[in-house]
């Protein structure tokens, strides 16, 4: 044994222990009506066997469609929110301005809050008697005591608001990490030459961060796509169903459905799609 | 001048709706019972009557007329937190730092790289049935060591990567010239490389520990009453007369957000690095 497969060893088997088991079993478990109601130890899940019913229960789960109908509203959403905003701060920070440091600590500091403590956070925030309202009745001749969190619309605009709040400074510290490497004698030689802002940042700085922003939106869209923990201390997916995500609706039939012998089938064809899907993008990446 | 002035105006805009939310817990935290549901026109943005309450009632150290004790304190908890995010960064960076240098020095492993990101990709509420199943059959339910286990699992891509990063960047001279004096390639990995390593593997330990803190789905599947943490033991904080226990809630948030804040500030040149699992650097 080298040195060296003995040094990637511990991370190998951990891999392995995490993938290979879970694997095996969710595949014997798909195959089965089997749930820990079921009174039987899962070893002797066979007795349920239903062969391929789980799967072809599928394409009919309408509350599966629509949570994932969902994710991908709160991805279409949130993540070019995020970007633009993100953007916009990044270029405001190329320059050396007094305070500069201090703003840009603070700035950064949503995506240290635990994601669970601004789930409670934006929960208090969002109630009717609550700060947003106050924020804006402001604006407004009589005071404003919307129910947001029990509105279909208004619950799904509040937890994407916290999902933009918790991580545009992500976006922010990528993007700024990239503009700041964009070589300013170019800049300043095409400022000379007469080019507008919007083609200097077209012509220059896009083409050099086209790497960064592919990379930012990629580690943003896939952690969007299992939004869980702010979201669903705030709304629990309600009103009804009406925030339930895919990670939600994953929850609620494991801890309250208890129909684990689907949701095994389930969890492999997300894995399955998800896989396949990665790796189209990597290929279109690559190009 | 007006565009410093607009930068300025943006910046400002910026902060504020940052920091708002984080004042109002920060505030809240610190409020009376009375000034918990104040809402509409008595709605107050700070407290009136700055209290330490919220934090003296989390540890039982004193109870308000109108809510009862709590019947467990916010002790546990934060042990809870602290054992299962330490002992989990600690199996992440071991296994980590161990297959980042064999895959930098020696090319072996060249499939973790990718089976790591994999790992990063899928969401965890789709694997999570079979390692509850395990964890039941092996005993580790509702136990720190076993939520410890899997977050050392779940945060070994960022440790992988992040440190597969740090070795990549050291220049080999020095563990060049070790090896010419007669040292064994072990000893130069213990005595030569890991000390110089010392900042970064301490940023890297860092940043893992935040992911680790700052988890929510795991805990809340595999702990169930004695050993939950910090964020699951928060939903417990209502009472059947008062409803939600906001002055509670947002003072453990507060101990909750401290760790993650500090420690942020401190590996805050590392952050890029390690979010974007090393591809970019600031």
């Amino acid at each position: 044994m080298t040195l060296g497969f003995r040094l990637t060893l511990p991370a190998q088997v951990l891999v392995l222990f995490i993938s290979l088991f879970p694997l095996l079993m969710q595949l014997y478990i798909s195959l089965t009506d089997w749930s820990p109601l079921a009174g039987t130890p899962w070893p002797r899940a066979w007795e349920f066997w239903n062969t391929f019913a789980n799967y072809t229960d599928i394409p009919g789960d309408t509350r599966l469609w629509a949570a994932l109908g969902r994710t991908a509203l709160v991805m279409a959403v949130c993540v070019p929110v995020e970007f633009l905003l993100g953007l916009g701060l990044g270029l405001l920070f190329v320059d050396d301005f007094p305070g500069k440091r201090l703003a840009y600590s603070l700035l950064i500091m949503p995506m240290m809050v635990v994601p669970a403590v601004a789930g409670y956070m934006f929960f208090m925030l969002f109630q009717s008697g609550g700060p947003v309202n106050d924020i804006l009745s402001w604006f407004s001749p009589t005071p404003v005591t919307i129910a947001w969190l029990s509105d279909p619309t208004l619950a799904l605009v509040a937890v994407m608001a916290a999902d933009i709040w918790q991580w545009t400074p992500l976006m922010f510290l990528i993007l700024l990490a990239g503009l700041v490497g964009v070589p300013q004698d170019q800049l300043r030689a095409a400022t000379l030459l007469g080019a507008s802002p919007w083609q200097r940042f077209r012509t220059i700085v896009l083409p050099r961060m086209k790497v960064i922003i592919t990379i930012a939106l990629a580690i943003r869209a896939i952690e969007a796509f299992k939004i869980f923990d702010t979201l669903f201390i705030m709304t629990g997916g309600g009103p009804g169903v009406a925030t339930e995500t895919i990670s939600v609706y994953f929850y609620k039939i494991t801890t309250q459905d208890l129909v684990w012998g689907y949701v095994a089938a389930l969890a492999l064809f997300i894995l399955v799609a998800l896989s396949i899907a990665a790796v189209w993008a990597m290929k279109r990446m690559a190009k | 001048m007006t565009r410093a002035l607009l930068r300025t105006l943006a910046i400002l805009a910026a902060l504020a709706f940052t920091l708002v939310p984080i004042l109002w817990m920060i505030s809240m935290a610190f409020k009376p019972f009375a000034e918990w549901q104040a809402s509409g026109a008595d709605l107050t943005w700070w407290p009136k009557a700055p209290t330490l309450d919220n934090f003296r009632y989390l540890f039982g150290l004193g109870t308000n007329e109108l809510i009862s004790m709590l019947d467990r304190t916010a002790m546990k908890p934060i042990l809870s937190s602290l054992l299962s995010a330490s002992v989990g960064t600690l199996i992440a960076m071991t296994c980590g730092t161990a297959a980042a240098y064999g895959l930098s020095r020696f090319g072996s492993g060249q499939n973790l790289p990718l089976a790591l990101i994999q790992l990063r990709l899928f969401p965890p509420m789709a694997v999570m049935i079979p390692v509850m199943m395990m964890w039941a059959f092996l005993g580790l339910m509702d136990t720190w060591f076993g939520l410890a286990l899997v977050y050392g699992i779940v945060t070994l891509p960022f440790a992988f990567w992040l440190m597969k990063t740090f070795f990549d960047d050291m220049p080999r001279e020095i563990e060049e010239a070790a090896l010419v004096e007669g040292c064994t390639r072990w000893r130069v990995f213990t005595r030569v490389t890991l000390p110089m390593m010392a900042a970064p593997l301490a940023a890297a330990a860092l940043f893992v520990f935040i992911l680790n803190w700052s988890d929510y789905l795991i805990a809340l599947l595999l702990t169930t009453r004695e050993w939950v943490t910090i964020p699951v033991y928060m939903a417990s904080l209502s009472s059947s007369m008062t409803g939600q226990l906001y002055g509670a809630k947002a003072a453990l948030g507060l101990i909750a957000a401290v760790p993650p804040v500090v420690l942020g500030v401190l590996i805050q040149k590392h952050l890029v690095r390690g979010l974007t699992f090393g591809a970019l650097k600031q």
